[in-house]
């Protein structure tokens, strides 16, 4: 209990801190949501002062001084309430989250654990098989693979996979004639729509599990007790599933709950460059758009999904492994 | 200087270049992977399929014509007063069938008879009276700033008469552009600021048809009052979100910028066009309120020291023209131009004038340096925005030009909210930016008002480079209560002389306007043989294309 006050002590003053920070952050930017508003505008044609003016007038200026700002955004906080966003004005950020929310955790989370669990078992078979062509194959092409940033990957299936065989739709989450909903055909739909993204996302990220867990395998097949183990006459796979792996897989859940934490935040660029309406491009379009509602949500939606994976994590660790616990 | 950044390259995300540089890799590595679009066979030959919405990347159902974030199409569906080509500032009547202006401080506007609401209910002078209201109520829908020109208001019969607060000619076109919106269901509409409007009703040639997050369309409006104009059945919007997508939809209509038009857009089908005309004029404003850019020798230095083809053609791959020094666009603006400047205003580049130039200002080439009185080497920053890939090649090319002779420039490249923050507050060296106007008051106006001169560290919203002259604020007085053509041209001359001869800003290139069209269903497209309206699918342009399209399949006369 000591172990977990602690833990649950250090959540708690994180937090406030990166509630804090996350005021102070977006206030840093130069320039402010009535430039960023105008500067997207003036793409299209002259600007006036009196567009200027109107701009301001429907987005509002916040109200008081710094400080008189920051009670007033601890109170929304606590409330979870973030108002309207600039650059979707009138939509409210709620709306928006609770729109985008959705994909992200389905794509992202989705990937993320698949990606977890067939990167684990082949690198607990690459490691008992190490030297042979079962250890090599997975792991040369998993550095090669996880070496390409998102975009480039998600760029060449795009472009091949997308736009010159035709094999999956190119861009959204669904087809524009698709309504949103629990029936066979959206989610079918929806399916087909998040492939590139998901094998985008797969690709990139299988290798990091892969090499992760084959090389603490290895160190773990190594400990006295596993070849005590063999000495005693149990199976090969016993031995590897049972004793080595149980005990490898630690850092490899550790992890794993930092990148659960991470689900939230989504890919920007993998749902940039597929116009997926996830997380990740609600923020691409906040922080372009010095959108300080959307951008203090979102960072603080991050921040806390993180800070509560990490807690977590530490809380299973505790239970995974006694000796942290002392 | 200028207000405002004028028609350019779309600022485009490092992904979308990526994307489209992944394209080019592959083409110059001899893969030749040709990519071919076709409009879509499932969309019939009486429907539009156009990429005028972009997706962020869904949409948000909001069509309200005041907001900044409405569904473009809602300007297709309220009409203004008066339709005004960006290009040229030429006008045709819409909603106000006739305009006259009695004197200089009145703008009688007739409001066309036996127009309806697309819910049957008849359009009336009361609505124009309404509306005007409205805006007044709430400064926050007065986007044009109507009621900074307007002192009242009154209906005779079908007549609507602005009495304004000034003498103030141009305030007709400010006026003109305001979107008519219908008085027996906005006036039930508790705060129009935060309205999304979702069920639009309104006077214009489309209704809302099916809609969705990812897509909607739009049905011809059978009572619209110029119906027998309207070819086209149906438009679908998708959510526009990337450059490939762009080429390989299928569009009728599309508007980009796109690397390699000709090998992408043109090569994608046989029946696909494009026409990029100018929008305006982008160049170097100099902050004026700071040595050495308050001395016009520095600036006729920096101008004859620059190569304006080179900047062009490195800035917009070859699609435009180096742009001139009077602040017009050429060809739009020709009939306005005075004859008498020479080259049509186009400064070329000529080095031992820029180095007579900067002598008299007592700046002389010791080895490669160019030096000041004070002995040090001239050092000037251009601010420009990131992301603005044209912008960014052109600022590369005058550091080049201006490093031949000995300056020392540097670049800075905020983010678009930083860039516009630091115009708009005259924290800046030297900036690139975008001016010009199809109406050329306008953009004298913006470009040389002292009005607009606040203190540096104040904000502004045009004449970033704080120009002042007491004499030119005496020319745009005497424009604005100018009716005589004659006069409005005898006072266009003048500023054109005064841009020319002050430099107040260093014209470059212009930027473009980017039209995409393909001729398989509907023909009829603006161009640079018949410029009647500017190619651009969004704001209110599309009202009269839409006037001049027909369909292929019934022939052009049908």
């Amino acid at each position: 209990m000591k172990y977990a006050a602690q833990k649950l002590g250090l959540f708690v003053l994180t937090l406030w801190a990166a509630v804090t920070l996350n005021f102070i952050l977006p206030r840093l930017m130069p320039g402010d949501p009535t430039d960023a508003a105008i500067a997207k505008l003036s793409q299209n044609g002259p600007v006036t002062e009196a567009t200027r003016a109107a701009i301001e007038a429907q987005l509002g200026v916040p109200d008081g001084n710094v400080l008189q700002q920051y009670v007033a955004y601890l109170g929304q906080v606590v409330r979870l309430d973030f108002g309207t966003s600039y650059t979707f004005f009138p939509e409210t950020v709620g709306h928006l989250v609770g729109q985008a929310l959705p994909y992200t955790l389905i794509l992202v989370g989705a990937c993320t654990v698949i990606a977890f669990v067939v990167g684990t078992l082949i690198g607990v078979a690459a490691a008992w098989k190490r030297g042979t062509w079962l250890d090599s194959l997975p792991t040369l092409s998993g550095s090669f693979m996880s070496t390409f940033p998102y975009f480039w990957t998600a760029l060449l299936l795009l472009f091949f996979l997308g736009y010159v065989l035709h094999w999956f739709p190119t861009t959204g989450a669904y087809g524009a004639t698709t309504t949103p909903g629990f029936t066979p055909e959206f989610v079918g739909d929806a399916l087909l729509h998040a492939v590139l993204p998901a094998v985008t996302i797969l690709v990139t990220s299988l290798g990091g599990w892969i090499l992760g867990m084959r090389n603490a395998m290895i160190n773990t097949l190594g400990d006295d007790y596993v070849t005590f183990a063999e000495a005693n006459g149990l199976k090969g796979r016993t031995v590897a599933v049972r004793y080595a792996a149980r005990n490898a897989i630690l850092p490899n859940l550790t992890g794993f709950g930092l990148a659960l934490g991470g689900v939230v935040g989504g890919s920007i660029l993998v749902e940039q460059v597929f116009g997926y309406p996830g997380i990740g491009y609600l923020l691409f379009n906040a922080v372009i758009g010095q959108d300080y509602p959307l951008m203090q949500a979102l960072f603080l939606m991050i921040t806390v999904s993180v800070l509560v994976a990490n807690f977590l994590v530490d809380i299973l660790y505790g239970v995974l492994d006694p000796r942290t616990r002392r | 200087m200028t207000h405002t950044h004028r028609h350019r390259a779309r600022a485009r995300t490092a992904v979308a270049a990526l994307a489209a540089a992944t394209a080019a890799v592959l083409v110059a590595t001899g893969c030749s992977i040709q990519i071919r679009s076709e409009p879509d066979p499932t969309i019939g030959a009486d429907t539009m399929l156009i990429n005028a919405d972009k997706g962020n990347p869904q949409f948000e159902r909001n069509f309200n014509p005041f907001l900044t974030n409405k569904r473009t199409a809602s300007t297709w569906i309220y009409e203004p007063l008066l339709e005004i080509n960006p290009l040229d500032g030429e006008i045709t009547p819409w909603l106000a069938s006739e305009t006259t202006l009695p004197d200089a401080r009145t703008v009688d506007m007739t409001i066309r008879d036996g127009v309806e609401w697309s819910d049957g209910e008849p359009m009336t002078p009361d609505d124009v009276v309404y509306t005007f209201d409205l805006i007044k109520a709430n400064p926050a829908l007065d986007l044009k700033g109507a009621w900074q020109h307007i002192d009242t208001i009154e209906q005779q019969g079908d007549h609507v008469v602005f009495h304004l607060q000034t003498d103030d000619v141009p305030a007709m076109e400010i006026i003109g552009q305001t979107t008519i919106v219908p008085e027996h269901l906005w006036s039930k509409v508790a705060d129009p600021t935060t309205y999304r409007n979702p069920d639009p009703v309104g006077t214009g040639p489309f209704t809302l048809g099916n809609y969705s997050a990812l897509q909607y369309s739009m049905d011809k409006n059978e009572s619209y009052w110029q119906a027998e104009k309207i070819d086209i059945a149906h438009l679908i919007l998708p959510a526009t979100n990337n450059q490939l997508d762009t080429v390989t939809r299928g569009y009728d209509w599309a508007y980009s910028f796109i690397s390699d038009v000709e090998g992408t857009w043109g090569a994608a089908s046989d029946t696909n066009s494009y026409w990029f005309p100018p929008g305006g004029v982008i160049g170097l404003m100099p902050n004026l309120t700071k040595a050495p850019f308050d001395d016009v020798n520095v600036r006729n230095g920096i101008a004859l020291a620059l190569d304006r083809d080179q900047i062009a053609e490195s800035a917009t791959e070859g699609y435009l023209e180096p742009a001139g020094q009077t602040g017009l666009i050429l060809p739009n603006q020709q009939d306005d131009l005075d004859p008498s400047i020479p080259d049509q205003g186009v400064i070329g580049q000529d080095v031992d004038g820029a180095l007579a130039a900067f002598a008299q200002a007592g700046y002389t080439q010791q080895g490669d340096q160019l030096v000041g009185p004070d002995g040090q080497q001239l050092r000037i920053t251009i601010l420009t925005a990131n992301g603005y890939t044209d912008w960014l090649r052109a600022v590369q090319e005058v550091r080049a030009q201006l490093g031949a002779i000995g300056i020392d420039v540097q670049i800075q490249a905020p983010q678009p909210a930083g860039y516009q923050s630091a115009i708009a507050n005259g924290e800046f060296d030297m900036a690139l930016g975008g001016m010009g106007n199809g109406n050329t008051y306008q953009a004298y106006n913006t470009l040389l008002n002292s009005a607009f001169a606040t203190p540096v560290g104040e904000t502004t919203a045009s004449n970033f480079g704080r120009f002042s002259d007491p004499a030119v604020d005496e020319l745009l007085d005497e424009w604005k209560a100018a009716i005589d053509p004659a006069e409005q041209q005898r006072l266009s001359y003048a500023l054109q002389n005064v841009v020319y001869e002050q430099k107040p800003v260093i014209g470059l290139y212009y930027g473009g306007l980017w039209g995409l069209f393909n001729d398989s269903k509907f023909t009829g497209w603006p161009s640079e043989k018949d410029p009647y309206m500017a190619p651009q699918n969004y704001d209110q342009a599309p009202l009269l294309i839409f006037t001049k399209l027909k369909r292929v399949d019934q022939g052009a006369e049908g």
